[in-house]
């Protein structure tokens, strides 16, 4: 395919405003007679409010806020779920805290110095709860109830075990699938509870009108969905709540959901009636929110020659002291681990357990990059067990093109339209030296060197065939301004991956404009058509293609009217840009003398008082297709100090046509950095006695990846497949949370060739393969030991 | 906490200023309106505050601002402007080092005081230069291009 845009690298629109620091993001924006908020936060894991004595906080001027004086509607922060998998149990403050760092109330003052001093005032009376911080206790017998009951639909459920929510799925009769297998193998995996770490840490600021109406400037993935849940939880009408895009210092799934702080902003605006800033710190942060912690247990059966039978996957997940999206993630976990693989008959049994630690929520890759750790470990070690390359063996057991895809899980199932797994596994072993990898375990010495592979994939947004159990559309406005450029009006959130770029291209490419002629328009909830969420890879393939849709309808319009003022047939016109004009050009290719500047149409248009050419769209993706991404990494191992080095990291991505090279090769990147992390080194630690963090709040306590710990440039190797998504906007398909997902298998199998060990609990740290290469040492000897003994026996013996 | 009169030297501008003695440098400078000054921990952890002060790269949120009295300080928003960008801001652009941006002015301020002590920096005086400032976005590939580049792009100027 030949594009005139797409596929090209140009200047990021936004990217000098980032270098030069004027990009504004919410804790950027100073209003006239703005006031400063602080939140008191809860020192306990699971208590009740006896009291709050405000008087001197009072005193000092400050505006203060407690359970009572907020509305008791419980909400969900992430109105992603449809109603009836919507669990709602949180309040815009808690009446009792569940987890340390809960908000309980609230303060606002002129300045921040003063904020502080009200916050230090509130005196507050505790009466402390037994508290779990392990879900297997939190699920005891005589546990304290978490919450006692959450509204779904309307209706109180009672929470019974704090069990949030627990989900089966049944394909076929696994009974009958193990029988027919020659081997069955079992194993459980436990993942870690990271910390997002995104680089801006939460904030909101909101400003109240006269007339009952708000202004809000969030940390959000979704301006629809934040203006949409203050409306409800205010009870104030949509028109009057109006919610802006600001630029966003990383996500990562932390703001999927409406942000906690940004009701209390809200509630403290509307009282103090003045504009409110608050700003979590960065200990605030990591109390507000988690990768899902979960441990899966894997048992697969094959035949002797390699055929998946059965599998059975039993999940649990710490959902922490709220529920923001463990339904979903349940669906998700089955959905992730039986996508890649035939399997005859499947069993999935999942369960969210309460505890009192940090909520839990989606972080890039939303249950994949657990899922996909325990599934790649397992098939590599099946396939070394039946002694088949595990490319083979993946292969042999692939779904493949045309196949049923169960991508997010039972109801939002699409067919594979573009595979580029098989070239990308190709490719990417002939890159790596695949074939020339040492047998596992067979090295000895202080470094030990070693190769692993794993495959991933992600989504691109979740609208399936289905109506599903999640929405998933966007809209958006396209109008031609009167010098032939464009406006595009999107309510996406761009994270920093280009997201928005892309959908410029997308519409430059369809209209046939230069790049540099189409803008992207502020956006805010008032003037934008609805946008679900930027999350799940979706932005270029569902965002972009309701950009797509609404470019497609001005496309006509620009030929009607020129078809007019050409006085040629609109079929028979033709529109490119014309890069010395610095505009898209309207021709019709047998007459290529007569021809019109797109700017000189539309002014024709005003002069002619013919109106606007200008479009507005929704559209809701059907197909969600898979972006497929491989991983092949070589490693070397130090024995004595347990410290892995990458050597080389071989990526390869299938996300359709490609639109921003250089920003893809950036996201494979950065899901590396990631994915090394939360493969190797990254912990988020609980003290069980206390139910705090270890870390009290210190980021590098959480070992997020510094450059000292990045990959060098060299090493890395990216490398894309020539596919097409033929429901993809220009072919084009998502990349971002598929960047990290096989990571840490890919790691977890590596190892297992330099040191014949499994790993099967991350973060695979430097003590942790210390020990186990103890252990193993250990058992070498025992074994050495009692063959020695025999002999010594059998020697007696004669 | 009586406040004191300090004098604040950004980026060529003289600011007098009455501060308490705990106001940190970071808040004096963002108060003053340089919210290209990026909080992200006010803990040194993560170097999104990075400033210039006489030369070298300190963390904006460690430093006291009565100890920056009468000190030349210099953040991003003084390396260039979007009319005459500094190399090492159009380098962070040509090469794509900014996703989010929230870690660059401090990368950026990192990656100044690099250049302006070795101006050929090796890998290692690199990796060490801007081992202080966390970037969740990148990967650090990028970044790590665009400085290299820059110093190039400056010595040969
Ligand atoms: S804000 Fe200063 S080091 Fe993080
Ligand atoms: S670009 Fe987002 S943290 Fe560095």
């Amino acid at each position: 395919m030949n594009y005139q845009i797409l596929g090209n690298n140009y200047q990021r629109k936004d990217g000098i405003g980032k270098v030069t620091g004027s990009e504004t993001y919410t804790s950027d924006v100073i209003l006239p007679r703005m006031w400063h908020a602080r939140v008191l936060r809860s020192p306990y894991a699971h208590a009740r409010i006896i009291s709050i004595d405000q008087t001197a906080a009072k005193a000092l001027g400050a505006v203060v806020l407690t359970y009572a004086d907020v509305p008791h509607l419980k909400y969900n922060e992430r109105i992603v779920s449809i109603p009836p998998h919507l669990f709602r149990d949180r309040t815009v403050l808690a009446d009792k805290a569940r987890h340390v760092g809960e908000a309980v109330a609230a303060v606002a003052a002129p300045t921040e110095q003063l904020a502080e001093k009200a916050l230090r005032a509130l005196k507050i009376e505790w009466e402390i709860l037994p508290h779990y911080t392990d879900p297997a206790d939190a699920q005891s017998e005589n546990a304290e109830p978490i919450h006692d009951a959450v509204l779904l639909n309307g209706e109180m459920k009672p929470i019974e075990n704090n069990v949030a929510v627990a989900r089966t799925v049944n394909v076929g009769n696994v009974d009958e699938g193990f029988e027919h297998a020659d081997f069955i193998f079992e194993r459980e995996y436990l993942t870690s509870r990271i910390y997002h770490a995104q680089m801006e840490t939460k904030s909101c600021v909101c400003d109240p009108a006269s007339d009952g109406s708000i202004t809000v400037y969030p940390t959000t993935q979704s301006i629809h969905n934040t203006r949409q849940l203050l409306g409800e939880i205010f009870n104030i009408p949509l028109h009057k709540v109006n919610v802006k895009r600001v630029a966003i210092g990383g996500t990562f799934g932390s703001s999927i959901q409406m942000n906690s702080i940004i009701p209390i902003c809200v509630a403290l605006a509307l009282k103090a009636k003045h504009p409110v800033k608050l700003v979590s710190t960065r200990e605030e942060d990591m109390y507000d929110h988690v990768r899902y912690q979960t441990k899966l247990k894997l048992k697969i059966g094959v035949t002797r020659d390699g055929k998946i039978t059965a599998g059975h996957i039993q999940a649990l997940a710490d959902v922490g002291g709220h529920n923001i999206q463990a339904y979903a993630l349940l669906s998700v976990l089955a959905g992730w681990s039986a996508s890649l693989y035939k399997f005859p008959h499947l069993r999935f049994e999942g369960k969210a357990v309460y505890t009192n630690k940090t909520p839990s929520c989606a972080m890039q890759g939303f249950g994949n990059p657990q899922a996909t750790f325990a599934m790649e470990s397992l098939t590599d070690e099946i396939a070394h067990e039946l002694e088949l390359d595990p490319i083979e063996f993946k292969l042999k057991n692939y779904v493949g093109l045309g196949g049923t895809f169960w991508g997010q899980g039972p109801s939002v199932q699409s067919i594979i339209r573009s595979d580029g797994v098989p070239q990308l596994l190709h490719d990417g072993a002939q890159k790596i030296g695949w074939r020339a990898r040492p047998k596992a375990g067979t090295q000895t010495g202080r470094y030990r060197h070693g190769i692993g592979m794993a495959r991933g994939f992600h989504t691109s947004g979740a609208g399936a065939p289905k109506p599903g159990e999640v929405i998933d559309y966007s809209g958006a406005f396209i109008k031609i301004n009167e010098d032939g450029t464009v406006d595009v009006v999107h309510a996406m959130m761009d994270h920093g991956g280009g997201t928005l770029e892309a959908i410029a291209k997308i519409v430059a490419e369809e209209l046939g404009v230069p790049i540099e002629n189409v803008g992207i328009s502020p956006a805010d909830t008032l003037t934008t058509v609805y946008d679900v969420v930027t999350h799940a890879t979706r932005g270029v393939y569902a965002g972009g293609g309701a950009a797509h849709k609404a470019a497609l309808k001005v496309k006509q319009q620009i030929f009607e009217y020129a078809s007019r003022v050409l006085e040629l047939q609109a079929d028979s016109l033709v529109i490119e840009p014309d890069y010395e004009l610095r505009q898209g050009v309207i021709y019709c290719p047998n007459f290529p003398e007569r021809r019109i500047t797109l700017g000189a149409l539309a002014k024709q248009l005003q002069i002619n008082s013919w109106g606007t050419m200008a479009a507005v769209e929704s559209l809701r993706q059907v197909n969600c297709p898979p972006a497929f991404v491989t991983y092949f990494i070589d490693l070397t191992v130090d024995t004595e100090t347990g410290h892995v080095t990458t050597n080389r990291a071989v990526i390869g991505s299938d996300c359709g046509t490609v639109v921003n090279p250089a920003m893809a090769i950036g996201q494979l990147e950065g899901g590396l950095s990631k994915g090394v992390g939360y493969a190797l080194v990254e912990d988020n630690q609980w003290d069980a006695q206390t139910g705090q963090l270890t870390s009290k709040g210190f980021w590098i306590d959480g070992k997020t990846p510094a450059i000292s710990e990045a990959p060098f440039n060299e090493n890395i190797i990216t490398h894309f497949s020539d596919t097409y998504e033929p429901s993809g906007p220009f072919g084009a398909k998502g990349i971002g949370e598929a960047a990290t997902n096989p990571c840490a298998a890919a790691y977890a199998n590596a190892l297992y060739n330099a040191l014949g060990i499994r790993f099967t609990e991350l973060p695979i740290t430097a003590e942790k393969i210390l020990r186990a290469l103890n252990a193993e040492e250990n058992r070498e000897a025992r074994v050495e030991m009692r063959e020695m003994e025999a002999m010594a026996v059998m020697q007696a013996a004669e | 906490m009586t406040p004191k009169l300090v004098k604040l030297n950004v980026n060529g501008r003289a600011h007098h200023t009455a501060l308490a003695p705990n106001t940190t440098l970071l808040h004096a400078l963002r108060d003053l309106g340089y919210t290209d000054v990026k909080s992200g921990c006010e803990k040194g952890d993560c170097g999104a505050c990075g400033v210039i002060v006489n030369g070298a790269v300190v963390n904006s949120c460690l430093l006291l601002a009565w100890l920056a009295d009468n000190q030349e300080i210099i953040t991003v928003a003084g390396l260039g402007a979007a009319a005459k960008p500094h190399p090492l801001q159009q380098a962070f652009v040509d090469f794509g080092a900014a996703q989010c941006g929230f870690c660059t002015p401090g990368m950026i301020m990192s990656a100044k005081a690099l250049l302006d002590e070795y101006p050929h920096p090796t890998d290692e005086q690199m990796r060490e230069a801007l081992s202080g400032n966390l970037c969740r976005c990148t990967g650090y590939t990028r970044i790590f291009e665009a400085v290299q580049n820059a110093a190039h792009e400056i010595t040969s100027d």
